[in-house]
């Protein structure tokens, strides 16, 4: 079937060339045309401009010159179009005569909002408003030196509606990542990443070991990600692509949407050096639960203890109360595991050459200690015992980055052009074994008793002061790490052999060596297991490869007076992850050499997986205002079934300029109006094996020798396909008030068919749990409101506001035929979103006799805590609505600018899995606080007396309202600059992040999960030490 | 085709090349397809490679493997059954454990998922052994017998531990069948088939033939009490010496004893008792006291303060040494078989041979994992029927402490011999909270309702 449609492809690219002339032919001969951008208030040139000569392949980007020049242009009148952020778009005609010069002086006037003018799609560089879907553009050559962006997930978090980001917690941890809601019930809802052209590793979920005592040998908490190894202040601007309707071309593996990052280019000029540094503190602010325990005695007893007493038990009578003690570890200063930690960071770029070759080159070394910190009364243990205190004891988490980039780009002639791209990665992290891992942090800090004296750490006579079962100096002294070296790097040139017709070819690869270590060394760490304190060394190699093969041809042609453009292409991924893993426990005394250990474990694996497409595009443009675009893409990966070939994407646009009609009668206010759609397919792919029927080898003991196995482990699918989301998008984009309020409204309606569900086979089949099979249906449809202003424009003093909003709904429609999946608090049902929180509601709660306390008896009319029988869907798993809002103040001149960014999400529930694993220790104020609110003891009693066993009471309002940025930037005078620091420019910035939270969650916080990196639709808080604050003090000088 | 009144500067063949190259680069895509998608993973054995002698030994390890996983190898109903009854307490922060200790086990019980699953598995890849057994390597009839073994012990498991109404799947195909369920009665009895089959294929006089022979007997017996067929019971383990062992080994690289692995090593599991709670001041009743009445065969450590707090971080955990890191589990012994002819003499009155029967074990004690008990004092008669029949069911649940036989014993209290759940399972408070439930057994769980004849258990019943 690939062939077929690669046939058609081929043979309509065939009739149009040969059927069509094109407009403009290159000839050696022809004219050379120099086009210089100023700004049109203070004749400045206009550095980064992009110029396109219209209705040719003819463009490029203004030197710090603000100048770009086109050789060979053919004779004529021309059309040269210049657009650049914050400017008005300029177009201007001029003649080009054969063998001379022309030169094209463009005074562009500054726009009141700025928008992105060009953004990037899979065929090339494109005007935004010829595009029948919406864009997000996030300008990040000029948001990292002002923002306190640490990483690229701050970078993506609240700047564009519809995207939602859940952060990691700890330093150096990923984020989830979601694009316009969930469109896979069992395959991966992120989005992929492209940089520079080419495919860029994203896995999030990307940390284990051979041994450890992390949950499934990672932390139990978030893990590094491979987006997180990026520098944000190399990149120049980050386009998200958000969904079918918009990234067909991107093929099978895009319909969770796209995001194109792009590094930053030389400029033709003098060498200009950038010096940047900041430091700052990382605070956390957060509150956390106190513990509490109950004191009391049974009927009969003399001596009050906290072993038996609960208030379910107070109000029953099995118990009388005494009285309720309580501490929290947090607030006491030689027992809290926080204190602050520490960021900095320098670079330094340089950008320049001639108009022939220019080059970007950065370096960057980065550090940040996160705020988990040795407690005081452990250091002291550790002094006075005279036990090492080994680095990652003393501060667990921590991250080191450097980042050294080299991007040139060259005009070999005036038809051929060349770029590359490279950047090496070093990162060295660790991490503290946390939320889900009995040996990490979060079991022990939020889990003891409501006093310090709960005795010691086993047999070991550490006290341990109100821990659990062990003190952070055992769980810290095994050391969880990664490190990583990863190479980036792309090739592209751009073959322009005449004006109508251009060839882009680009080839790169990243790889990345990781390296995830483990090591606790005999007679260390926590007393979790009998063999824990006998040592472990776990090391993971992971090499992973990520070639892209990407080429395509654009001819542009005019017929019927109608501007063209066909474009064909075809693409390469090829993947392949290898891990060779190796680890032992029980080490030698001292040693932490992996073959020390009478206990070796190894494993290898391999993930390889390939996909080729092909593609043709034709956009139309009828008199410049109706743009006109419509495509194809087929695609074959090695992952689909042996029954299933190849699959075909369409996709079709329109984009039309209403203002420009010549009918169409503008108010006054009203600038332009431009009316959009979009339809489009993509899809995801499901795993590289999942189509297949095999086995798999391992060992075991058989009458005590080690023999070979072999055991069949999937049962395959040669049906298999990938998932098909089909996306109609429609909206408006409107500039208002001399285009000082622009108005960007967006609907869309997303399907996924063949939803690839993982059917759970019954285990009575005896084999694996699941079957990937094309079952489901699942729809998100939503709205997205992007509204920027500039409310004040004086010489003085300036505010700005951007507010962004978006709306999603999430259902499930059909799981084909399989019943719901059904998990403790999670369900997904058809008619339902995907892994909604499901619960038997707590329908009320009445202290009936006035106690105080709220308690659960089987008689019905003595019962005070009331629970419905039938377990529904009580809410989402995560926000529905989203809504940003940036307010920019400019004072001194405009020399000062301050900026705020607030965030709000409603519409979900947020698990609060720490208070109810809490109130199982026990330890929750709803259990053990006489002065407990009734909610919840309520929630307490629901969950652990009541028949249902409900968990409906620690699902709690999610929504929130969070000040996330605040940065304070103060641009100098240029002369004062130069006086200072002999500098061309100089901007001191204070900025903070996470500041301030509403919110009505009751845990630590509503954003605060263990799990987003591991793809679940239901992140959540399990003790877990939550988001910190950031404070920044940072200067950016240029030379 | 009308063209643009722009003027044209190419030629018709520069045209026609260009649209030339582009079609054959297309092609040379098309034809370099199949080369460029093809993908090995060294990760994964095709099925046409498991075509060998050699394989179908190792498919056999592999059914083997899977066999011990629902012993000692992993977490399972050796476990959870004694959890559900008096075995084992929880002292695990999983909720999956605490609802299991509180007789209270909801449906969807990840644990108990994975543990039917694995039972399961044992048939469905004891019979995909068989096949390439018989197939590839027709002479190892000890080895295809142990095939039977493993399924019949599998099936045993089931019906000892789970509801009424466990789906089986009848044929050995791809995709499988959708099992009808079945009363454990039929499950005992398709077990019953499956051992039979062992015994008649187990025949040769080599040591692996005896042991297979011997084991599956064992297990044969127990059927025939499940199915209150006394007297084939004991004729089925006539003759096996009491030494003998059928057992499941372990080793560092391979994996080791999970009975202590969650119990001793991890502390997940404390050895059950009468009184619970930290200061031992809750009562269970029913509950025999194994960690208090300081029986040899079970030593157990109490502890009285929070030194050996288990996974929980609050319940003092009893802990035992019976079982250690690589300790070999008996899956089938001697001794079962003498406990199975002391209750079948119990049974037929004649209570001289029964306790003879009993005091020879306590006379001779073999060892018990790694505990070799001193000589025990001889029993007593304790005079009624009753106090008989309690003192058969105590002494057994010592002599196969988490053994994956308790808990089908209490059903069989129940179910043979008239008494009831509320003076046979704990009772009472529960020490994390609330009071035990009522159930009685382990309910085949909510991924078999993706079996279109499955609708839940058909009763809770013993």
């Amino acid at each position: 079937m690939l062939y077929s449609v690669q046939r058609r492809v081929a043979a309509l690219l065939a009739l149009l060339l040969m059927g069509i002339t094109p407009l403009r032919a290159q000839q050696p001969g022809g004219g050379t045309v120099v086009v210089r951008v100023t700004n049109a208030v203070d004749q400045r040139p206009v550095e980064s401009a992009r110029v396109f000569v219209v209705n040719t392949n003819y463009a490029g980007a203004t030197s710090a010159e603000g100048r770009v020049t086109f050789r060979g242009v053919a004779a004529g009148t021309i059309a040269v179009r210049v657009l650049r952020v914050g400017f008005v778009e300029q177009v201007k005609r001029v003649n080009v005569t054969a063998g001379s010069t022309t030169t094209v002086e463009v005074a562009m006037a500054t726009a009141a909002v700025s928008l992105a003018a060009v953004v990037t799609t899979a065929t090339g560089e494109q005007r935004r408003t010829e595009l029948g879907n919406a864009t997000s553009n996030i300008d990040v050559g000029a948001l990292t030196p002002v923002a306190p962006v640490g990483s690229l997930n701050d970078l993506l978090n609240s700047r564009s509606p519809g995207v939602t980001v859940t952060s990691g917690t700890q330093t150096g941890t990923g984020a989830r990542i979601r694009i316009r809601g969930s469109n896979s019930v069992s395959l991966s809802n992120e989005p992929i990443w492209i940089i520079d052209g080419i495919r860029m590793t994203s896995t999030s979920a990307s940390f284990a070991t051979a041994t450890g005592n992390g949950a499934g040998l990672n932390t139990g908490g978030n893990n590094p990600s491979r987006i997180g190894d990026l520098n944000p202040d190399e990149i120049e601007s980050i386009e998200i692509v958000k969904g079918p309707s918009a990234a067909t071309l991107y093929g099978t593996d895009a319909a969770n949407g796209v995001i194109l990052v792009t590094t930053k280019k030389g400029k033709a000029g003098a060498p200009k050096w950038s010096l940047y540094s900041e430091g700052g503190g990382v605070v956390d602010r957060n509150t956390y639960p106190t513990a509490y325990s109950l004191w009391g005695k049974r009927p009969g007893e003399t001596v009050s203890s906290r072993a038996f007493c609960n208030l379910q038990r107070v109000g029953t009578g099995e118990c009388v109360a005494d009285s309720t003690s309580a501490l929290n570890i947090f607030n006491e200063k030689d027992l809290t595991p926080l204190a602050t930690g520490n960021r900095w960071q320098t670079g330094v770029q340089v950008s320049g050459g001639s108009e022939t070759v220019r080059y970007f080159v950065s370096a960057e070394d980065e550090n940040e200690v996160g705020v988990l910190s040795l407690p005081t009364f452990e250091r002291q243990r550790f002094d006075s015992a005279g036990i090492p205190l080994r680095s990652w004891v003393n501060r667990p988490n921590q991250m080191n980055r450097r980042s050294l980039r080299a991007n040139l780009n060259a005009t070999i002639s005036p038809t051929l052009e060349l770029a590359f791209s490279s950047n090496f990665v070093n990162v060295a992290q660790r991490y503290s074994l946390e939320s889900n891992s009995t040996a990490g942090l979060g079991s022990q800090v939020f889990g003891g008793p409501g006093t310090r004296a709960n005795g010691t750490v086993g047999t070991l006579g550490t006290p341990l002061n109100g821990y659990r079962a062990w003190t952070p100096g055992y769980s810290w002294q095994e050391e969880s790490a990664q490190s990583v070296n990863r190479f980036i790097w792309s090739t592209q040139a751009n073959w322009r052999p005449f004006s109508w017709w251009t060839n882009r070819a680009t080839v790169g690869n990243d790889y990345s060596s990781i390296s995830d270590d483990n090591l606790l060394y005999r007679g260390e760490g926590p007393p979790l297991t009998a063999t824990t304190r006998l040592g472990s060394r776990g090391i993971n190699r992971t090499g992973t490869n990520n070639l892209t093969v990407d080429i395509g041809s654009s001819l542009q042609y005019k017929l019927f007076g109608l501007g063209l453009k066909t474009t064909a292409g075809a693409q390469y991924i090829g993947f392949r992850a290898a891990l060779a893993s190796t680890g032992s426990t029980q080490l030698a005394p001292a040693s932490q050499n992996v073959s020390s250990g009478t206990s070796p474990v190894v494993a290898e694996a391999t993930t390889i997986t390939k996909t080729f497409g092909v593609f043709v595009e034709q956009a139309v443009a009828i008199h410049d205002r109706l743009f006109l675009t419509a495509a194809l893409r087929s695609d074959q990966n090695s992952a689909f079934g042996t029954n299933f070939q190849s699959i075909v994407y369409p996709k079709f646009s329109a984009s039309y300029i209403l203002s420009e009609e010549p009918w169409f009668k503008s108010p006054a206010w009203l600038n332009s109006l431009r009316l959009r759609y979009a339809y489009g397919q993509s899809g995801v792919q499901p795993g590289p094996n999942d189509a297949q029927l095999y086995f798999g080898a391992g060992t075991t003991n058989i009458q005590t020798a080690d023999q070979p196995t072999i055991i069949q482990q999937a049962l395959g699918n040669p049906n298999l396909k990938p998932e098909r989301s089909a996306e109609n998008e429609t909206g408006f984009e409107a500039q208002m008030f001399n285009s000082r309020l622009s108005l960007d409204a967006t609907y869309y309606n997303k399907i996924t068919k063949d939803a690839l569900i993982a059917a759970v086979l019954p285990p009575s089949y005896g084999l694996v749990t699941t079957q990937l099979r094309n079952l489901g249906a699942v729809r998100n449809s939503g709205w997205e409101l992007g509204v920027t202003a500039q409310l004040v424009n004086r010489s003085y003093f300036g505010w700005d506001m951007n507010v962004s909003a978006s709306g999603n709904a999430n259902v499930v429609e059909s799981l084909g035929d399989t019943p719901p999946q059904i998990g403790t608090t999670n369900r997904t049902v058809a008619g339902y979103p995907i892994a909604g929180y499901w619960a038997a509601p707590i329908t009320g709660y009445q202290d009936k006799n006035g106690d105080g306390l709220l308690t659960y008896f089987a008689d019905s009319a003595r019962n005070e805590v009331f629970v419905a029988d039938s377990v529904v869907f009580r809410g989402y798993a995560t926000p529905r609505y989203n809504t940003t809002v940036t307010n920019g103040f400019e004072f001194l001149n405009r020399k000062l600018r301050f900026t705020t960014l607030w965030d709000i999400r409603k519409g979900n529930l947020w698990y609060n899995n720490t208070d109810r694993i809490r109130c199982t220790r026990p330890n929750c104020s709803g259990r053990n606080n006489l002065l407990a609110a009734f909610v919840d003891q309520a929630t307490n009693i629901a969950a652990s007396e009541a028949p249902q066993r409900t968990l409906d009471g620690f699902l709690q309002d999610g929504g929130f309202v969070r000040l996330r940025e605040v940065s304070l930037a103060y641009t100098f005078n240029p002369k004062l600059a130069a006086r200072l620091l002999k500098a061309r420019s100089l901007t001191l910035v204070v900025s903070g992040r996470n500041l301030k939270l509403w919110t009505k969650y009751r845990g630590a916080d509503p954003e605060s999960a263990f799990n987003t990196t591991s793809g679940t639709d239901a992140p959540s808080e399990f003790q877990t030490i939550a988001p910190a604050s950031y404070f920044i003090f940072r200067f950016n000088l240029g030379y | 085709m009308s063209i643009s009144p722009a003027k044209s500067r190419s030629s018709t063949a520069a045209r026609f090349g260009v649209s030339l190259a582009l079609g054959f680069a297309l092609s040379g895509c098309q034809s370099a397809n199949d080369r460029l998608l093809a993908v090995t993973d060294p990760d994964i054995i095709p099925p046409g490679d498991v075509k060998t002698a050699e394989a179908a030994v190792a498919l056999a390890n592999g059914a083997l493997n899977t066999f011990r996983n629902i012993t000692g190898g992993a977490e399972s109903t050796w476990l959870f059954g004694g959890l559900l009854a008096d075995e084992w307490s929880t002292s695990s922060t999983f909720i999956e454990n605490d609802e299991t200790d509180q007789r209270r086990v909801r449906e969807f019980n990840g644990s108990v998922t994975t543990m039917i699953r694995n039972l399961y598995r044992v048939r469905t890849r004891a019979n995909g052994a068989m096949t390439a057994l018989n197939a590839y390597s027709p002479t190892s009839k000890a080895l295809i017998a142990e095939m039977y073994l493993a399924r019949g012990f599998a099936e045993v498991q089931m019906a000892s531990d789970f509801c009424n109404g466990i789906p089986i799947g009848i044929t050995n195909t791809l995709p499988p069948d959708n099992g009808v369920p079945l009363t454990t009665a039929q499950v005992f009895a398709l077990s019953a088939a499956s051992l039979d089959t062992a015994i008649a294929t187990a025949v040769g006089t080599d040591a692996q033939s005896v042991l297979v022979n011997r084991a599956a007997r064992v297990a044969r017996a127990r059927v025939a009490l499940a199915l209150s067929d006394f007297a084939s019971a004991a004729t089925f383990v006539a003759g096996i010496p009491t030494t003998f062992a059928y057992q499941h080994t372990f080793s560092l690289t391979t994996g080791t004893n999970t009975i202590w692995g969650q119990g001793l090593s991890s502390r997940r599991y404390s050895v059950g008792d009468s009184v619970e709670g930290n200061a031992r001041n809750i009562r269970v009743l029913n509950a025999i006291p194994f960690a208090s009445s300081r029986d040899p065969r079970l030593p157990t450590v109490i502890p009285t303060t929070g030194s050996a707090n288990g996974q929980d971080g609050q319940t003092y955990a009893r802990t035992t040494t019976v079982y250690g890191q690589l300790t070999t589990l008996d899956v089938a012994n001697g001794i079962d078989a003498r406990l199975i002819e002391a209750e079948v003499a119990l049974k037929a009155g004649n209570t001289a041979l029964w306790l003879s029967t009993l005091n020879a074990l306590r006379a001779a004690p073999p060892k018990l994992g790694d505990v070799q008990a001193a000589v025990l004092t001889a029993l007593a008669d304790p005079g009624s029927a009753d106090a008989r029949l309690s003192l058969q069911f105590r002494e057994k649940a010592f002599w196969t402490f988490s053994r994956g036989q308790r808990l089908g014993d209490l059903r069989r209290l129940l179910r043979q011999y008239g008494r009831t759940e509320q003076n046979t399972f704990p009772q009472g408070v529960h020490y994390k909270g609330g009071n035990y439930g009522t159930d009685v057994n382990l309910p085949v769980v909510t991924d078999e309702r993706n079996n279109p004849n499955f609708k839940g258990c058909v009763d809770r019943n013993p």
